[in-house]
């Protein structure tokens, strides 16, 4: 098996698994925000969820900036102790 | 002979124990007595109870850096930079939690305040609080792990997990020689911001915090201009209760406007940015233009420097801010060639370079972080001299002092 680094950095199934999850997460808080924030604007529950879509949004520009501009795997060191799970399975093509 | 000062601890969760400083905080010249003191023996409530003695030596105390920021943890430019004029990258914590949001260095630990969240994110839900508000932060946890960092003495800082949205266990950190908190409080709460040796606030205007988001969001399949700029509003009053006022006690602020060069500009991709520097901030000189207290304003541009369009304008002056003695320097435009910044950097004072061209080195080392081109990098850049000269005044004066045993 050859190990090829994906799309910049990404080598580690738990990365990529963690860059999907984030996407989702963005596309499903935002529908959220829309909903709850139809029935009251100015309610609590409309501006937590505007800032739970910020969170995510942030975390997944992270992850993004780690991976096409440091090209750094953030898993490397844990996966290099911890070969075996799921997460540090080499993601290749 | 040195004599350590000698304090009581109590470890954080009450069975106490004597902490083991890491080696970097001891010289070889200095020996070290650990005096391990128990008191009486209660046996009807069981356990001993007992005070730890920790000697450290007088060079031990880390310098803490506050920087208030609105763009998540420790990945931003501004700590890149920032780690960058210290030497060496900043990584996170070898081989613990791979979503920890601590950066560590030779010289320097940063350490993301959201890991002091007191509710997770289904806690903030329940709750009906965001992030922006202090009642879902831990502000007494952020005091003691704070202090005693300064103190030399080690922590287990919990973490807060951004994708799962949870608390994770805590993870182990070290005092080192420059410690920085980063996040949305760092200068809320009094007993902290008495700890910080130098404290940042950046303040990004409105406009621009909308065209940066919409650089960052809109290939995210879900968002739209409509939703970015919903968030934006949804957060701005928490943002301007809670976050907002912190800047009056910052030593430094970094704010970013949009260019008043070319009229009617509404990309946001040339940027005026103000650096204003308190004044009478102990270790701390303010950068100048030309002439110290005096008002300035300058167009390096024309005969000695061809610059291209919008082009490149200073001031400098003395300011009031918050009740407060500043100066401001501020650059408005952007930077197209080397030499532009050298001659730039070859007119400013009171930089606290290394030697000349030390500012242009450090902007070329990081070309490609955003900003290397106007003011925000230019500014975060001299911030980062200005701290390192901080940290340098800061340890010299501790060796030079006399060390002295003060009572337990």
């Amino acid at each position: 098996m050859t190990i090829n680094a994906m799309r910049g950095g990404a080598k580690y199934k738990g990365t990529q698994m963690r860059d999907k999850q984030l996407s989702e997460m963005i596309e499903k808080k935002v529908t959220e925000a829309k909903q709850v924030c139809e029935a009251d604007e100015t309610s609590d529950e409309c501006k937590v969820a505007w800032d739970e879509v910020e969170e995510v949004s942030q975390a997944k520009a992270d992850l993004r900036l780690r991976l096409e501009v440091e090209k750094k795997d953030h898993l490397e060191s844990f996966c290099l102790e911890n070969p075996e799970t799921e997460e540090c399975r080499v993601y290749d093509d | 002979m040195a004599v350590c000062p000698v304090y009581t601890t109590q470890s954080l969760n009450s069975t106490c124990s004597i902490s083991t400083p890491s080696k970097t905080h001891f010289s070889s010249h200095h020996n070290h007595l650990v005096f391990y003191r128990t008191s009486k023996r209660t046996s009807k409530r069981g356990g001993s109870s007992s005070c730890v003695i920790t000697c450290s030596a007088g060079d031990s105390q880390t310098v803490v850096i506050g920087l208030a920021a609105d763009s998540g943890c420790g990945k931003s430019t501004f700590m890149r930079r920032l780690t960058s004029v210290f030497g060496g990258a900043a990584e996170p914590p070898k081989g613990g939690n791979p979503d920890s949001n601590t950066l560590i260095s030779d010289m320097t630990t940063v350490i993301c305040l959201d890991d002091y969240h007191s509710l997770d994110r289904t806690g903030r839900k329940e709750k009906g609080v965001t992030a922006l508000d202090p009642r879902a932060n831990d502000f007494d946890l952020m005091y003691e792990q704070v202090k005693a960092l300064k103190s030399g003495i080690a922590v287990d800082k919990p973490i807060y997990n951004h994708v799962s949205g949870l608390l994770d266990p805590p993870e182990l950190i070290k005092p080192p020689k420059i410690l920085v908190i980063e996040g949305l409080h760092p200068m809320f709460d009094e007993r902290v911001r008495d700890l910080l040796d130098f404290s940042i606030y950046l303040d990004i205007s409105n406009e621009v915090k909308f065209a940066w988001k919409i650089q960052r969001d809109m290939a995210e399949r879900g968002h739209s201009l409509e939703s970015i700029k919903a968030s934006i509003e949804a957060r701005k009053p928490d943002f301007d209760a809670f976050i907002d006022p912190q800047k009056q006690y910052a030593d430094a602020v970094i704010e970013v406007l949009p260019t008043q060069l070319i009229p009617d500009d509404n990309e946001g991709k040339v940027l005026r940015v103000r650096l204003i520097m308190k004044e009478g901030v102990e270790h701390f000189s303010p950068v100048y233009l030309f002439d110290e207290g005096s008002t300035i304003s300058w167009i390096p541009c024309g005969r000695k420097l061809t610059c291209s369009y919008p082009g490149i304008k200073f001031s400098y002056g003395p300011d009031t801010y918050f009740g407060h003695e500043v100066s401001v320097l501020e650059m408005d435009g952007q930077f197209d060639r080397l030499d532009e910044l050298i001659y730039v950097e070859s007119h400013l004072s009171n930089l606290s370079t290394k030697f000349y061209g030390e500012v242009t080195q450090q902007m070329l080392k990081h070309a490609d972080f955003p900003g290397s081109n106007n003011g925000t990098g230019l500014f975060q850049t001299i911030v980062g001299l200005k701290i390192r000269d901080l940290y340098e005044q800061i340890t010299a004066s501790k060796t030079a002092a006399p060390l002295q045993a003060t009572k337990a």
